[in-house]
């Protein structure tokens, strides 16, 4: 289908999509630099930007709020990379842990948030670490732990199994084959499982709010608590969205060609 | 084939062993000790306001779940949403990936915008749809009254088809990134076969591409799927289960049982009973998986 | 020093026993070859050796020591694999120089000894490079460089040359000769390509179902084979089998044709003819019609039937001026170079 009219209604349907997509984008950054007066009217395209939303929310501690996102983000995707990328190559290699293993590892990522928040909640009480991060870092666990290391069982499925031997062959352990030889073949899926992991717990609204929900706030929810109505909260809002959207926008261009992969658990190649 | 044989010797076995520990470990205190403990606490009248210990009540909370109106009619809710948001994500998503498969001009540039959507805080997602539909502050009650059109976005009988929309918005991409990689590791050869023998651009499809695809389209719309009953963020951001109960979903129903009335024990037994339906769910997915990773 | 013996060694997968009870000795600086079709069993006995593979039963030694249960890293052996294996992330150095790296080598000196096997092995100039920039060739040498810097007891080779061109093979065939003899290392080579076997070994091993068909020099299993199996295996083209009676001193094809042969049991036989064996003379009331003169430069393969029965043999191109396609030749071969098997147990008599 290379004909010329076919081509055209392909550009026009993909420039609608293309608008579709960057609108409400385009709409929350202009909206983060407009006053309350501006905000009431919307159909203002052209006006003097505002820094007033900006200075708002970093004094009201958007940037720790985003810290702390970053903190569990890191400690979470940390962890899952070391477990997992171990798990997940001897899952590949030897079908490790058989299909129960597997198939717990799908059902923890898919598992809905509602059925483990209220024991984490509780035992955040029990232990007084309730509204701090400990408790949210185990929440994020259960989920961004079996992300990646299904996504990497994916990628060490490309690697062929005679490299490892070569390796124990050469005189190093199974361990040792393991990470000087077969892990660097899958260090590119790892990246971008680590960007996805990273990604995940980032953007987690749900445990955020039922276990940090005033003093360690994070971003997500320091975001819904803009939710009101009046004006001058819509423009700090916008604002406060844009510095949670901006950064995993951004990774998220690196790791496309991978994520299919990835996601699939090697079901998929891309 | 790469797979090995029956692990006979002990030394192997012990490395799958210490290789598979960390995990193992890690998912025990995430996942396995708070789902045994949800369990226990469905079995409880557990109530955070409550001043005594917890006393079992075996299953007197699924009877109360099971017999709840509400808590059924947030299940229909969800399930209509998931229908009506997957439904219009699989049919878009396949329309922009075959677009995409084609387009030569600044493919890499227009695929990533495309699937930026997908990586955005859900939450961050509802509250902008909420500004933006937003009568007096919203661009686009703003663009519709200019060509005289009126609609009432969030109002009764249209809420549920709106936050459909904004899951539509959202998810569409993750549909695209995995019908184009699909298509993608299409073979060519029958397809020029075909072209060479002068089947039409649609016969095509119909025959070669689509019955090649549902393997691919399948995984999607359960991932999809599993995911979309999950829905929580837009109602949060947007109607808080309103107007009425008409966006009421299953996840937000139990996080109201939970937390704003505190019935922990009642909340658990409805997470359990969420998790009962999903399962056939995750079980079906599962085995396409596997099917398709053994080839 | 590198001996390897196995003792009793089998290897079975549930019910199906893949190699049965083997008792082979390898001596020190010999290039043995094991070979036969796919499925006999050849590579699960070299993965045993190189410890990738558990025995069912029996024992492995190398050097004398018992390494049945020891780990690839602690058997002083090396090996290459068909498709290299090498490691795609390192450039030819740090491939070559690898192995050292187990050991207490410094770096430096890892390096050193590095860039001096590159060098002999003609690779100096690519040391930087990544595998997959390289040639087959190419790539087939610097695995052979990664085997031989750690000076192993014993070499093994699984199927090397199978990624490569037919002319690619025979050159780096006989480099891998040459390389061998001068470092006088135990070789143990496994191939499906019998002609491969014949040129490389200094004793053959032919195995089919797990079993060892013969074992002997190449000389030996070419002009002595035990069995038909060994006789139509080893030798291109095929040796060609009569089946038929012996009477006194006669032998009787099925066909009707007969032959003098004065040794072998009387009653039924089967008697295999190797293609330079068999002399064609042209006879227009010979027995046989020729079928297909196939050239291969200096000699041609003549493909003959006989009453139903087909016959190969190799001439001269010298003598092809007698012989055209469809002309009648009279068969003939020297009782004495024909091989006769029992026609039942197909073992030699």
């Amino acid at each position: 289908m290379t004909s010329r009219p076919a081509g055209v209604v392909r550009g026009i349907f993909l420039a609608t999509a293309l608008v579709i997509v960057l609108f409400p984008l385009v709409w929350v950054t202009l909206a983060s630099f407009k006053t309350p007066q501006q905000l009431n009217d919307p159909s203002l395209l052209f006006f003097l930007p505002s820094l007033d939303n900006w200075r708002f929310i970093l004094d009201g501690g958007i940037l720790e709020a985003a810290g702390r996102s970053a903190f569990v983000a890191g400690v979470t995707v940390g962890v899952s990379a070391i477990a997992g990328s171990a798990a997940a190559y001897v899952i590949s290699a030897y079908k490790a842990g058989g299909t129960l293993t597997r198939f717990g590892i799908l059902a923890a990522q898919v598992l809905p948030p509602a059925v483990l928040v209220f024991p984490f909640l509780t035992i955040a009480y029990m232990t007084r670490t309730n509204d701090s991060l400990i408790p949210l870092i185990f929440a994020h666990l259960s989920f961004v732990l079996p992300v990646v290391t299904w996504f990497l069982i994916g990628f060490f499925d490309s690697v062929p199994r005679s490299l490892e031997e070569q390796a124990r062959v050469d005189g190093f352990s199974r361990f040792k084959a393991f990470l000087l030889v077969v892990l660097p073949q899958v260090y590119p899926g790892l990246g971008a499982a680590i960007i996805f992991g990273f990604t995940l717990s980032w953007n987690d609204m749900f445990y955020g709010l039922i276990l940090t929900p005033t003093k360690s706030a994070i971003l997500p929810v320091a975001i819904a608590g803009f939710n009101t109505f009046r004006g001058v909260e819509l423009g700090s809002m916008s604002a406060a969205i844009l510095v949670a959207v901006i950064p995993v926008v951004i990774a998220s261009f690196f790791i496309q060609k991978r994520l299919v992969q990835g996601i699939s658990g090697g079901a998929v190649k891309y | 084939m790469r797979r090995s044989p029956a692990a006979t010797s002990a030394s192997l076995s012990w490395f799958q062993l210490r290789m598979l520990a960390p995990l193992i470990a890690v998912a025990s205190v995430a996942v396995g000790l708070p789902l045994v403990y949800a369990f226990y606490l469905s079995l409880t009248d557990f109530s955070l306001t409550q001043r005594g210990a917890a006393e079992l009540v075996g299953f007197a909370n699924y009877g109360a779940s099971l017999t709840n109106e509400d808590l059924w009619g947030a299940i229909g809710t969800t399930f209509t949403y998931v229908i009506i948001a997957i439904t219009l994500e699989t049919i878009l998503g396949l329309l922009i990936a075959l677009s995409l498969q084609k387009q030569e001009w600044a493919r890499d540039l227009t695929r990533a915008m495309l699937l930026a959507p997908m990586f955005i805080t859900p939450i961050a997602v509802g509250l902008t749809f909420r500004f933006l539909l937003n009568d007096q502050l919203g661009a686009i009650p703003f663009l519709l009254d200019s060509v005289g059109l009126n609609y009432d976005f969030l109002g009764s009988g249209k809420a549920l088809l709106t936050l459909a929309i904004i899951d539509v918005w959202q998810w569409t991409p993750f549909m695209v990134l995995l019908l184009l990689a699909g298509l993608e590791s299409i073979p060519k050869q029958p397809l020029e076969a075909a072209r060479v023998d002068g089947a039409s651009a649609f016969y095509i499809f119909r025959r070669i591409t689509f019955p090649l695809l549902i393997p691919v389209l399948s995984v999607a719309v359960l991932l999809r799927s599993l995911d979309a009953l999950k829905v929580f963020e837009y109602v949060y951001a947007t109607t808080r289960g309103g107007p009425g109960t008409e966006t009421e979903t299953i996840q937000y129903f139990t996080y109201q049982t939970g937390i704003q009335f505190f019935r922990l024990g009642e909340a658990s037994s409805m997470a359990f009973i969420l998790l009962l339906i999903v399962l056939p769910i995750i079980v079906f997915l599962f085995r396409r998986l596997d099917q398709r990773a053994s080839k | 020093m590198g001996t390897v013996r196995l003792e009793g060694v089998e290897k079975s997968y549930g019910d199906t026993q893949i190699v049965e009870h083997l008792d082979l000795d390898f001596p020190d600086g010999t290039f043995t070859v094991l070979v036969g079709p796919s499925g006999c069993g050849k590579s699960t006995t070299l993965r045993m050796i190189a410890g990738l593979e558990p025995v069912s039963a029996g024992t492995v030694r190398i050097n004398d020591v018992d390494v049945t249960w020891k780990e690839p890293k602690d058997r002083n052996i090396a090996m290459v694999f068909q498709n290299y294996a090498l490691y795609p992330h390192l450039t030819v150095l740090e491939n070559i120089a690898f192995p050292l790296r187990a050991t207490k080598t410094s770096r430096d000196d890892a390096r050193k000894r590095a860039q001096e096997i590159a060098e002999s092995l003609g690779l100096g100039h690519l040391t930087k490079r990544k595998p997959k920039e390289l040639s087959g060739g190419q790539q087939q040498r610097v695995a052979i460089g990664r085997a031989i810097i750690r000076e192993p007891s014993v070499f093994l080779f699984d199927e090397p040359l199978s990624n490569l061109d037919a002319k690619l093979r025979v050159e780096t065939r006989s480099e891998l000769l040459t390389i061998q003899k001068r470092l006088g290392i135990t070789s143990i080579y496994v191939t499906h390509d019998q002609e491969e076997a014949m040129t490389l070994s200094d004793r053959m091993v032919v195995m089919k179902d797990g079993k060892v068909a013969q074992l002997g020099t190449p000389a030996e299993v070419y002009s002595h084979p035990n069995s038909v199996f060994v006789a139509t295996f080893v030798g291109s083209p095929k040796m060609t089998m009569l089946k038929g009676n012996l009477k006194g001193n006669t032998f009787i094809h099925e066909s009707g044709t007969s032959w003098p042969i004065d040794h072998g049991p009387d009653g039924g036989i089967l008697v295999g003819l190797r293609p330079e064996d068999i002399k064609l003379t042209p006879e227009p009331q010979g027995s046989g019609t020729i079928a297909q003169i196939e050239l291969l430069g200096p000699r041609a393969v003549v493909t003959v039937d006989l009453s139903g029965t087909t016959l190969v043999s190799v001439v001269e191109a010298a003598q092809l001026s007698d012989l055209q396609p469809d002309g009648r030749v009279a068969v003939s071969f020297s009782p004495e170079r024909a091989h006769l098997f029992d026609p039942t147990t197909e073992m030699r008599v």
